[in-house]
């Protein structure tokens, strides 16, 4: 990065936290703080919902997902439109009925004061960690690549988004989220049509499509009913439907996003179009991924992605092995461009059987290139185990560095912080507007004034932001990032989602029965991924028994204990 | 200055009930999952 960059990355990301500031500063009450001014619309709702979910790990470990296992990675998003249809018919208008700050607040209307406190406190746990690793994500990648200071990476974009979300609340995270949202779009799009217009002229797209499937790539769906596969259709379309049902519509850092509305009509049209554009828009990140692959089949990339991870390699192995490893990826890649341009050539000529030879050759050789870089992970994951190996990340930063003008790196770079900082901020409102609302107000203070809550929401706001930033900085990830952030979202979604669908749908079942139902369905799980081998079952499935458990077991609890009283009866119905 | 819609109605043109809304989501994940599965098809 040049000076350009750093002016780019500094201006788009201190002017739009500092425009946040601006725009949001004055006083305001727990209402106008927590929920912002009423007024939003469904657009901007949906640019919010989406700048949450979307995080730097979107936009900079997925193309590298599409680089190395192609498009069957947007599966996991199938589930998504139905759930967000469920959350709009059913959820929402209940929330907004019942005029809540949280979707515990629900709980506690429902239910009782200690089902409330349980799902809070399971929202707490999981997404405290989750607002660290939304911040250790970029800064992990990019201090590595730029020879930043990891901790200072951490400490300083962490502050700047504490800053904003705690001086300007709801309205700030709404208002900035817009213009972070427009960073990452036009950084990814500029990516999108520089990638396009440095393939090799005399490629056609259908050429690079016929590449990337001859390699596996474009393997968008696949109908296995092997529960050990990680993307199938039904994995994405139940595991994802559950996972998102429980996100989307329990998770405080989306419901504080859409319960802001103007009104019912303007907060479900910003969840439908999520639902729309949600699956067009991964596909588009991971097709960006397979791109940078045709591309790399042009253009040698580096034996390994991760430079962290060779450098590690080259002071741990003697150096006439890395000599041979780095050789021998050369002539095999080499061989593969090679055969690829004999396999163009017979493509443009008509020659089918030249071109089906070409193509052969072409796999074998780009198979060799692969069996290298095994050979590196090996080594390396033998010589020293200390050292992560992760490829998927370092795949799209890798290509900006070399590849993309400077200005465009700046924006990039930019466009990443912007997406960690919107994914945060949302996370760092729910977690503050949770603790005052469903801990402090309802065990502390019942009594106090506005001013009093919208204080104390400021302080646990920061209090969140001081302790994603410690989480961070002790973070330390075998997973590559954008699954490490699904495999904690579905260890912890299902049994919260269990707990809702009781709530909405199964009136006869009681606090009590509800609470330790939860409770047991949450253990099971945590057994089940600490105690299973890994990937013994796909992580997206433990969001379907997380929450059948936990519906089974309160149900089964209930009727042990027999007919709840009528007083105890719901004070709320859908 | 423009009335907004009440809740019950979209305000959509040709989608005036929500589920009219809900089937025409449903309707865009077929023919994306449709669509993704004729790329699969093509090129595996």
């Amino acid at each position: 990065m040049n000076t350009l960059d750093y002016v780019v990355l500094f201006c788009l990301l201190l002017g739009i936290a500092a425009y946040g500031t601006w725009r949001t500063r004055g006083p305001r009450d727990l209402r106008g703080y927590l929920k912002g001014d009423g007024q939003t619309r469904w657009f901007v709702i949906g640019l919010s919902v989406m700048a949450t979910q979307a995080s730097a790990t979107t936009f900079l470990s997925i193309p590298g997902q599409g680089y190395m296992d192609g498009l069957g990675f947007v599966q996991n998003y199938f589930g998504a439109p139905f759930a967000l249809i469920i959350i709009a018919a059913v959820f929402l208008p209940l929330y907004r009925k019942l005029n809540v700050y949280t979707a515990y607040e629900f709980l506690g209307r429902r239910f009782d004061g200690k089902t409330r406190l349980l799902g809070a406190a399971l929202f707490l746990l999981q997404r405290g960690i989750g607002a660290g690793l939304t911040i250790y994500a970029p800064a992990i990648v990019l201090s590595t690549v730029f020879g930043w200071q990891l901790d200072l990476t951490i400490i300083c974009s962490g502050l700047v988004v504490v800053v904003y979300t705690v001086s300007g609340g709801s309205e700030a995270v709404t208002l900035t989220q817009k213009y972070q949202l427009g960073v990452i779009f036009a950084g990814m799009a500029a990516a999108f049509f520089i990638l396009l217009a440095k393939l090799p002229s005399g490629l056609a797209f259908s050429d690079v499509l016929a590449i990337a499937g001859g390699f596996h790539k474009l393997q968008a769906v696949n109908f296995s009913t092997n529960v050990h596969e990680r993307y199938t259709v039904w994995s994405g379309l139940f595991g994802g439907m559950f996972l998102a049902l429980s996100y989307f519509g329990t998770d405080q850092s989306q419901v504080q996003r859409y319960i802001s509305g103007a009104s019912l009509r303007e907060s479900r049209l910003g969840l439908m179009f999520n639902a729309v554009c949600k699956i067009p828009m991964q596909f588009f990140i991971l097709l960006l991924g397979v791109l940078i692959f045709v591309f790399y089949q042009f253009e040698q990339p580096p034996v390994l992605f991760n430079q962290v991870a060779w450098q590690s390699l080259t002071r741990h192995v003697p150096a006439d092995k890395i000599q041979s490893l780095e050789a021998r990826f050369t002539v095999a890649h080499a061989e593969e461009k090679h055969q690829l341009e004999v396999w163009l050539d017979a493509r443009k000529s008509d020659d089918a059987s030249a071109a089906a030879a070409a193509f052969a050759a072409a796999s074998t050789a780009h198979a060799a290139d692969e069996s290298v870089r095994q050979e590196a992970t090996q080594t390396l994951q033998s010589a020293a185990p200390q050292t992560s190996a992760n490829e998927n990340d370092y795949v799209f930063i890798t290509f900006i560095l070399h590849y993309l003008p400077h200005g465009v790196i700046g924006l990039l770079v930019a466009a990443f912080f912007a997406a960690a900082l919107s994914s945060k901020a949302g996370e760092l409102n729910a977690l503050g507007s949770a603790t005052t609302v469903d801990f402090y107000r309802h065990i502390f203070k019942a009594e106090g004034t506005d001013a009093h809550y919208v204080a104390a929401s400021r302080w646990f706001t920061a209090f969140w932001g001081v302790t994603a930033i410690l989480v961070a900085l002790f973070a330390n990830l075998s997973e590559n990032l954008i699954q490490a952030a699904n495999i904690l979202g579905s260890v912890f979604y299902g049994a919260p989602l269990g707990l809702f669908l009781i709530a909405f749908f199964l009136k006869w079942i009681s606090g009590s029965a509800a609470f330790w139902g939860t409770l047991a369905a949450q253990v099971l799980v945590l057994a089940l991924y600490f105690l299973l081998p890994k990937d013994y079952i796909s992580y997206l499935w433990y969001n379907l028994i997380g929450s059948v458990v936990c519906v089974l077991l309160a149900a089964a609890i209930q009727a042990m204990i027999g007919p709840r009283s009528p007083e105890a009866a719901p004070t709320v119905t859908p | 200055m423009k009335s907004v819609p009440p809740d019950d109605e979209t305000g959509l043109p040709g989608l005036r009930s929500w589920a009219s809304v809900y089937w025409f989501v449903t309707t865009v994940f077929v023919v994306v999952v449709g669509l993704l599965a004729m790329l699969t098809g093509m090129y595996s």
